[in-house]
């Protein structure tokens, strides 16, 4: 199995199992900005301890979840990890949390073309952004704002800037938004 | 020599302008993609490295290089 096989194997195993979900992490800034590398795919989910032994036995063999849910300090969220057995890639499946950007972002989710005949559900352009600047204030982690970056290049004027810059003065992390804003050069 | 903040800003407009022409979803899947080729190649200089390692060595070899990365990247 490949890397890729295994986060759509967990799409298609959401999807029939009809839990609400969306692909976060560098799956969605990917998709809005620049390509890059990733070793694990992040999902958010109405997920409970019941419905994650649903998901790992649809998953099958293939996958090993650990049953242990772990917290999350970046996010400070519940995570239930998924291991993909004989391939260095893992599934973290965040649980959807009370914090209200957290919630808006899942209620704003879309459906978006992922192959020929499948969708799957990300966030949009904005809250990929407001997050990974959150991030990048937060735990400092470069990649964060490399991420952020490039999804505010790519996208140019179709990024609605009220809405971003209402969350980041919400969330504290104005500052960090200017910063990377002011850094990418005109196109 | 360092490269200049011209160049670095060239380069990044270039990769812009590819991911702007290339369909959203082709890039949805480039992560685990780019991460398999990457994985694909260390385990190719493991193997020139460690001649007599078996596969299930190379794999071993090839999960401590990537918590090494990990912690790297953390650390950074």
């Amino acid at each position: 199995m490949t890397s890729d096989q295994a986060a759509l194997a967990v799409v298609e195993a959401l999807e029939a199992l009809g839990i609400p979900y969306m692909l976060v992490g560098s799956f969605s800034s990917n998709y809005y900005g620049i390509g890059r590398s990733t070793k694990d795919a992040d999902f958010v989910a109405e997920i409970g301890a019941q419905s994650i032994v649903q998901v790992a036995e649809r998953l099958g063999p293939q996958f090993r979840l650990d049953p242990q849910p772990s917290f999350e300090m970046v996010t400070m969220t519940l995570r239930y990890m998924i291991y993909v057995v004989d391939v260095p890639f893992k599934i973290e499946l965040f649980r959807l949390s009370d914090d209200a950007h957290d919630q808006e972002r899942f209620r704003r989710r879309r459906r978006v073309k992922l192959l020929a005949d499948r969708e799957v559900s990300i966030p949009t352009a904005e809250d990929v952004i407001v997050t990974k600047v959150r991030w990048a204030s937060l735990a400092r982690r470069s990649k964060d704002s490399d991420d952020a970056r490039a999804v505010i290049a790519v996208q140019g004027d179709r990024i609605d800037w009220d809405y971003v810059n209402a969350w980041c003065d919400r969330l504290g992390c104005r500052t960090a938004l200017d910063e990377i804003r002011q850094s990418i050069p005109p196109m | 020599m360092e490269p200049t903040k011209e160049l670095i800003d060239a380069l990044f407009r270039e990769r812009v302008l590819r991911a702007r022409r290339t369909p959203p979803e082709e890039k949805l899947l480039d992560g685990p993609r780019l991460f398999d080729l990457a994985c694909r190649i260390m385990a190719d200089g493991l193997r020139d490295e460690y001649p007599d390692a078996d596969e299930q060595r190379i794999q071993e070899l090839l999960a401590q290089r990537l918590e090494l990365l990990r912690r790297l990247e953390e650390s950074a």
